[in-house]
Formats: structure tokens, C-alpha cells, sequence
């Protein structure tokens, strides 16, 4: 009976971490959610630094909205969500925010319109979304 | 010295309502998720509807599954996630499954 019972466990355990790996491979879609917030990020900080006003400011604040109401309703219309989800959004929108206010306002101040200041302020307001995408596939 | 030696067989720290099977899969399921709508748990369990309710319903009584409904769009959603209470309930019973598993290692 105890045999019986700790193949039983056994088992049960096996089961536990199969599910586990089911629920893992659902929550995917995370990675890519934070490799295109990046992206936009990126893309609008190089648009509103390097695109004369107002076009610049007017394309950069339009992708960034176009690109954030579809990964809203990208991420809504999943149907698990990761564990400790909330918190590692969470970290995502303030370290991004975060990043994106200090490039924008230095940049606007001090370099405006210097390549040599914003493509590279652009990649680091993208690095938030694309190390958090690059973890989640390696989860 | 093991819990078998001290006279208390670790099955005892196994929890009723979890250790039925499909019970053990939906909890199983909801501990590797902050949520889960109520269809993608079925499906990964692989059991039909009813049976999903009847057994979340048992789960939500002993106040280990906490129940949501909402809407994305028109589609009405019921999303499932474990309570606190529920996620240290698994991890106890886990963890008596693995010291059932080592006891019979250990023979």
C-alpha cells in the first residue's frame, strides 16, 4: 500500500509540473507584449527627438497610441496570464516610464536634435521591454 | 530522522479537497498562473464544463479558488486564480507528495 501510494505521488507530482509547462508555454505571448512596448518606446522617443516639431511629436505620440490599444487588447483577449504578472507589469511601466522621462527631458533641454544623444536614449528606453521579453522566453 | 521514523506518515499533511485528481490538475494548473480564464483551464485539464464548475465550486467553498466574471469586448469571461490560502495549501500538499515520493526512495 505505501508502494502504491508513493507511485501515487509520484505521479501526482509529474502531473503538477507537466501542467506547470502547459500554463508556461500559455503565458508566451508576455514576451512578445514586452518586445513591442520597447520597440514603441524606441520608436517614439527617435520620432519626438529627431523629427522636427510638431510632426515628430504628433507621429511619435500617435504610433505610441495606436501600438499601446492594440497590446491592450492583445493582452485582454489572453486567456492566462504569468504568475507574478501584475508585479513585473508593473515594473515594466515604471522602469520604462521611468527611463523614457529622463531621455525625453534631457534630450529636450540639452540635445536637441543630436543623433549621438537620442539613438542611443532610444535604445535604452526599449531595454526594460526587450530584457523583460528576453527572460520570459527563457522562464 | 524522517517523518516516517517519528511516527507521523507524511500523508497526513495532504489535503482532502486538493488530493482528488482533478481537483489536484485545476490547482495545479491556477498555482503556475496569476489567472486563468475559466475555458483555458478546462481545456488543460481536460475535462468538460460541468465538470470544471462542479469541481471549482467545491475548490471556491473550501476558499482556495477565487471566481471572477467580466466581459472582454461582448464575450462574457469567467476568470479562476488561486488565493493565498489555496497557493500555501498546494505548496503543503506538494510538499507531502514529495516526502511520500522519498520514503519510498529511501527503502
Amino acid at each position: 500500500m505505501a508502494e502504491y501510494a508513493s507511485k501515487d505521488a509520484m505521479a501526482a507530482l509529474a502531473r503538477a509540473q507537466e501542467l506547470r509547462s502547459t500554463v508556461r508555454d500559455g503565458t508566451k505571448w508576455y514576451a512578445w507584449y514586452q518586445v513591442i512596448f520597447g520597440g514603441a518606446a524606441a520608436v517614439m522617443v527617435l520620432s519626438i527627438g529627431l523629427i522636427s516639431r510638431p510632426y515628430g511629436v504628433a507621429i511619435g505620440c500617435g504610433m505610441w497610441v495606436a501600438v499601446i490599444s492594440g497590446l491592450s487588447v492583445y493582452a485582454a483577449r489572453q486567456r492566462v496570464a504569468r504568475l507574478g504578472f501584475q508585479r513585473r507589469h508593473a515594473s515594466l511601466i515604471i522602469v520604462g516610464g521611468l527611463l523614457y522621462g529622463g531621455v525625453l527631458s534631457a534630450g529636450l533641454i540639452w540635445f536637441p536634435g543630436v543623433v549621438a544623444w537620442w539613438v542611443p536614449g532610444a535604445l535604452l528606453v526599449a531595454l526594460p521591454g526587450l530584457i523583460g521579453g528576453y527572460l520570459e522566453t527563457r522562464q | 530522522m524522517n517523518t516516517s521514523q517519528s511516527g507521523i506518515h507524511p500523508r497526513h499533511g495532504l489535503d482532502e479537497v486538493i488530493h482528488a485528481p482533478v481537483r489536484f490538475s485545476i490547482v495545479a494548473t491556477l498555482a503556475a498562473a496569476d489567472k486563468a480564464e475559466f475555458g483555458f483551464v478546462r481545456d488543460t485539464v481536460e475535462v468538460s464544463d460541468s465538470v470544471l464548475s462542479r469541481q471549482v465550486a467545491t475548490l471556491e467553498k473550501a476558499g482556495y479558488v477565487a471566481v471572477t466574471k467580466g466581459y472582454v469586448g461582448k464575450r462574457p469571461r469567467t476568470w479562476l486564480a488561486l488565493t493565498p490560502d489555496g497557493r500555501a495549501v498546494f505548496a503543503a500538499h506538494c510538499q507531502a507528495l514529495r516526502a511520500i515520493a522519498d520514503t519510498a526512495a529511501d527503502r
